[in-house]
This record gives structure tokens, C-alpha cells and sequence, in this order.
């Protein structure tokens, strides 16, 4: 472990303490003594009932799935930046995203039944929206044995634009315009419907992509240096290719069934973390898993207190915020790719 | 060429003044100028068609957008589509005037609609008492003075009568309205909805937030602690539902009291006419001892 990781986690740490307390609703205090109370497995007086729901079933899985998403995000951002060896990789860059939409709009809007729950069943449309997409570019990218990154990106835009026109189509036909603006809010990218049951699923999704990741630290160093030289180095180029784009349609199809599609993590925060640690997988991954994490946390904290009562989409938060930032470091550093 | 012909356009629109022809100021503050009598009229929401009908213009209206479906006396109309607006069909059916809701319309239409010679008026309710001065300024432009005083008196006895019976209430219970049940839209400051929980004898929890529409957090209503909840999510709406979606709000008092109800959504997320009947049922919701019936 390096200083800044070290860093990194505290700064995680006191992040989430300070987004749990932030807030009209409870004081400080009062949110440190919840924590507490639970932490220590009920030491101590029962906390107000309202400040336990508010500080214990609300902020903290809200915070927890910030961290869960923005790790997320960051990681396969970085894989997906090796994948492509092009620095404008992102993790929706494949379609999945567009997929994920137009499956969660299909339902959203009425033209899917519900099958269990709205709850359940919203999450379940989204993931085989973008499973759907990134299988259509994986079939046209991968044929004749080899997988073309070249196709695969192509592929991956022309997949997103018929996913993104399929979505608008299905908002605009939709039979129920009212809940157009729920629809909106959600993919704009939010956490607003974070629960301890919602974490389940994101968590266990990006907790294998992170680790399968790290196991592949290597030989995605060897991936940024080009097909044949990887192959050279003893990569099994071809292979590692198709692991990771199944581990991205599996991390970002379940991040995006949590919280909509949240823009530019995935792009940002590799490139911010790259101008740090340097370029080796090793270091990037974790410290891009929690660099993401800190910054969509923090995006969020700024999207539930910038209108007392009120909530934005965290999306708009961290397109405001993110590109502001990204293009400052790019400007001052001088950065290199690979 | 062809700007000099749109220019020569351009003077005459300005420039031309029919004997007759009046010019009046809209919700918006915008000057329109109408000819002298109007017998055709289209209407791009369903609040202002629902206006229309109660200052008497009902059988002005020569066409009315999909989402219409109120008054009974619509049902032979023609229709357009309004997502998005399909502005050949309303210029298609030659409508005089086309009355728009500022709630629902973008001013960017008004531009289209002006370069076809079309005026445009905007209706603006935001407050309870804008429901009767839209109806007899409506009357007015309509030549249709008469049934719309009838009706807008009609509506202000009603609201009176509500108004005696829950103005000396000393129990007000807070009150949490919701346009949606999972994404938390709310109505923000300067709504007519407050002034409807307000005469139906409630409080009104979400009347100081700043943003019009704003999207509460599940926090703020833990705190605010609603006494009743209601919701446009229609009268069959299954109240198990919303503390299923937000599994904290067990302790509510609304939901500890049961007191969370579904209503019908028209009465309160078109401002028209019907807003008088709304504010009734609500009060019917909260004083169900005291409020009877009209």
C-alpha cells in the first residue's frame, strides 16, 4: 500500500461520515451518535427514530452506493480506456448504457408489464437492455475469430445512437406521459433510490469486476502497448478481450439498473488518477476504484444540499463539476496516454 | 430576393391594423393583438381547454391536443399531437386564436404560430383565485361575458362556501401532496395547490420550497412529518404502495393513521375549473367530520 492509497481510504472514510451528516434534517451530533449506536451494535441510548431512519436507511446506503457506483465506474473506465487503447473510453462507450435506458424506458413507460415489483422489475429491464446491446456489438466486433477493437468501438457508437433513438421513440409514444419527468430524473443519473436492498446486487457485481480486474492488472499493462506486442509479452490478447467486456456489461448494466446512466466518472477519473500513479494497472485500478468513489460521493453530497429538501440528478452534478476539473488537469499536466 | 420579399412580410405584419382589431396583455404580460371577434379557437392544453368551456367559448374550439379528454362535449373534436407540438395540424385547422397554458407550453411556439399569422394567448393559474379571472378574462376575449361571469361566480360561491366551513378550523394537519409516488415530485412555492390545501383546512408542507417542481427527499418528509398524504396516483391507489417504495416512512404520522389517499389526477394537476372540485374532495380527506358535501 502507497501513501496516497492509504490517503485515498481515509479521505473515503471521512467522506462518508461528513455525507451521512450533512443535512438540515439531523445535527451533526446527532448523526454521529446513530452511526454509533449501530456501529457498536447498540451501545449506548436508542437514537430518535427519525434521525435512525434519516442517518441509517437513508444517507448511508445512499453513500454506500455512491462509492459502490463511482468505484465502479472508475475501474471499468480504466479497463475499458486498455481495452480500446484510446483515452476517450468510458465504461458506456460500448452501448450498454443506451441499452440499459431503453430497456428501463420500455418499462418505465408502461410498454413492459411489471413483473414482480416496479422496484425489481425496472432494474432487472435495464440489465437486459444493455446486455442486449453489448451482445449485438460483441457479435458484430467479434466475428472471424478475432475481436476488432476498431469494430468494437464503431459498433459500440452505432449500437448507443440505435439505443438512444430507440429510448426517445419510447418516451415520446410513451402511454403514460406523465411519468415522463420520473423517467427524466432517473437517466440523468441518481442515487435518490438507494436502499440496503438496492446495494446488494451493484456491490457483488462491481466487487468481481474489481478483483477480476486486479488479477488482470498485468496483463492490461501489456494491452496498452498494442495486440501483438501484448501477445508477445504472453498475453492471451483475445481472451482477456472478450473477459472484459463481459465484465463490463456485467458492472455497468448493474450500475446503471441502480442509479441511470451518471456521466463522465468513467472517463475522468482514470485519466485524474493516471496523472498521479502512473500509468501501471496495479495502482490505477484501486486508486481508481476509489477515487470515483470519493467523487461521485462528493457530487452527490452537493446534489442533495444544493436545494434544501429537494434533490438533483447527480448526473448534472458530475458533468458540471467533473469536466470543469478534467479539463484544468489536462491543461496543467502534461499528461500522456499509455 | 428573397429576404426583401420576408422583410415586405415582416412591415405588413407590423404595420397592418384592421378596423376593429383589439390588442389585450396576456397572463404572460405579452401584447396580443386579436381580431375583432373570434370564432375559432384551438387549445394546446387540456387545463385551457377546460377554461375555454367554462367561460362559455366551448363551441369556439375547433380542435383540441390528444392528452384532451374533459369536457364530454370535446369528444367529436379534432385532434393534434402534443409531444411535440404538431404545429401543421393546428395550422391546419385554421384556428383565430390559439389559447396556450404557461404551465404546460414553451413561449418558443408562440414564434412558429406568429410567422403563420396565428396570435397566441397564454393563461397563467397560479393561485386559486386566477381560476375565475382566467374564466372571465377568457369571457371577455371570446365575446362570451356572460356565461363567464355566471360560471366564475358560480365557482367563487363554491370556494366561499368551502371557505366557511373550514376557514375557523384550528386543526390544519399537515399536509404532503405528490405528483408521483416513487420519484418524489412535489409542487414547489408559488402553486395553486397550496391555496387548495389551504381552503380545504390542511397545511401545506412543500408550500416554501423553492423550486417549482421539486423532487423531495425521502429525509425531508421523514422530518417534515405529513399528518395526510395525498397524491394524484388516482382513486385506486393501493396506499401500501408508497411505504413499500419508502420502506421509511413507517412512522409518518400519516401512514402510522392511514390517512394516505390516492386522488383523481385532473382536479389537481390541470389547473382549470376543476380545481374548486379538487380542493372540496381534499377537504372531504381532511375534515371528513366537518365537510360533507357541496
Amino acid at each position: 500500500m502507497n501513501r496516497w492509497a492509504i490517503g485515498l481510504l481515509v479521505l473515503a472514510f471521512f467522506s462518508v461520515i461528513i455525507s451521512v451528516s450533512t443535512g438540515d434534517e439531523v445535527s451533526f451530533s446527532e448523526a454521529l451518535s446513530v452511526l454509533w449506536h449501530h456501529l457498536t451494535f447498540g451501545y449506548g441510548n436508542a437514537p430518535d427514530p427519525i434521525a435512525d431512519r434519516i442517518v441509517w436507511r437513508l444517507r448511508l446506503p445512499r453513500a454506500l452506493l455512491a462509492l459502490i457506483v463511482g468505484g465502479g465506474l472508475g475501474i471499468i473506465g480504466a479497463a475499458m480506456q486498455a481495452l480500446v487503447r484510446n483515452p476517450l473510453a468510458e465504461p458506456y462507450i460500448l452501448g450498454i448504457s443506451s441499452g440499459a435506458t431503453a430497456g428501463a424506458s420500455l418499462f418505465y413507460l408502461g410498454f413492459l408489464p411489471p413483473l414482480i415489483s416496479k422496484a425489481v422489475s425496472m432494474p432487472v429491464a435495464a440489465f437486459a437492455g444493455g446486455l442486449c446491446a453489448i451482445l449485438i456489438v460483441y457479435s458484430v466486433a467479434g466475428g472471424r475469430g478475432h475481436l476488432s477493437v476498431t469494430r468494437l468501438l464503431l459498433a459500440g457508437v452505432a449500437v448507443a445512437s440505435l439505443m438512444g433513438a430507440l429510448s426517445s421513440f419510447i418516451t415520446l409514444s410513451s402511454p403514460e406521459p406523465d411519468k415522463l419527468r420520473s423517467v427524466l430524473f432517473w437517466l440523468l443519473g441518481s442515487l435518490h433510490l438507494a436502499t440496503w436492498s438496492t446495494l446488494i446486487w451493484p456491490s457483488i457485481a462491481v466487487l468481481i469486476g474489481l478483483i477480476s480486474l486486479l488479477v488482470l492488472a498485468r496483463p492490461l499493462d501489456g494491452m496498452l502497448t498494442g495486440d501483438e506486442s501484448a501477445h508477445s509479452l504472453g498475453v492471451q490478447v483475445e481472451s482477456i478481450k472478450r473477459i472484459l467486456i463481459i465484465l463490463a456489461s456485467l458492472v455497468t448494466g448493474s450500475i446503471v439498473a441502480a442509479s441511470g446512466a451518471i456521466g463522465f466518472v468513467g472517463l475522468i477519473v482514470p485519466h485524474a488518477v493516471r496523472s498521479v500513479t502512473g500509468v501501471t494497472h496495479r495502482r490505477v485500478l484501486p486508486a481508481s476504484f476509489i477515487a470515483g468513489a470519493v467523487f461521485l460521493l462528493w457530487a452527490d453530497l452537493v446534489a442533495r444540499a444544493i436545494l434544501p429538501g429537494a434533490q438533483l440528478p447527480v448526473g448534472i452534478v458530475t458533468a458540471l463539476c467533473g469536466v470543469p476539473f478534467f479539463l484544468i488537469l489536462l491543461r496543467r499536466s502534461n499528461y500522456g496516454f499509455g | 430576393m428573397r429576404q426583401a420579399y420576408l422583410l415586405c412580410l415582416l412591415f405588413i405584419g407590423c404595420s397592418s391594423s384592421f378596423p376593429g382589431e383589439r390588442t389585450v396583455e396576456d397572463d404572460l404580460g405579452r401584447t396580443v393583438v386579436l381580431p375583432p371577434t373570434i370564432e375559432r379557437i384551438t387549445t394546446l392544453a387540456p387545463s385551457v381547454t377546460e377554461l375555454a368551456f367554462a367561460a362559455g367559448a366551448g363551441s369556439k374550439i375547433v380542435g383540441v391536443s390528444t392528452f384532451d379528454d374533459y369536457p364530454p362535449g370535446i369528444d367529436t373534436l379534432p385532434r393534434f399531437d402534443m409531444l411535440p407540438t404538431d404545429f401543421e395540424a393546428i395550422v391546419a385547422l385554421d384556428p383565430e386564436l390559439v389559447l396556450a397554458s404557461e404551465q404546460v407550453n414553451s413561449l418558443k411556439d408562440i414564434d412558429i404560430f406568429s410567422s403563420s399569422g396565428i396570435p397566441v394567448y397564454f393563461v397563467a393559474v397560479n393561485t386559486l383565485p386566477d381560476v375565475t379571472r382566467a374564466i372571465r378574462a377568457l369571457g371577455e376575449l371570446f365575446g362570451t361575458t356572460e356565461a363567464a361571469t355566471r360560471r366564475a361566480i358560480q365557482l367563487e360561491d363554491s370556494l366561499a362556501q368551502l371557505s366557511a366551513l373550514t376557514a375557523s378550523l384550528s386543526e390544519r394537519p399537515r399536509t404532503l401532496f405528490l405528483i408521483d409516488d416513487v420519484t418524489l415530485y412535489a409542487f414547489g412555492q408559488g402553486s395553486y395547490i397550496h391555496d387548495m390545501i389551504d381552503l380545504a383546512g390542511g397545511h401545506s408542507i412543500t408550500q416554501t420550497m423553492t423550486t417549482r417542481f421539486p423532487v423531495l427527499t425521502d429525509e425531508f418528509v421523514l422530518d417534515a412529518r405529513p399528518e395526510v398524504i395525498v397524491g394524484s396516483f388516482g382513486l385506486q391507489y393501493d396506499a401500501t404502495k408508497l411505504v413499500s417504495h419508502h420502506a421509511t416512512w413507517d412512522i409518518v404520522p400519516a401512514v402510522v393513521s392511514g390517512r394516505v389517499y390516492g386522488l383523481h389526477p385532473d382536479p389537481y394537476l390541470r389547473p382549470g375549473p376543476r380545481l374548486v372540485s379538487g380542493a372540496w374532495a381534499l377537504a372531504r380527506i381532511l375534515h371528513p367530520d366537518t365537510v360533507i358535501d357541496p
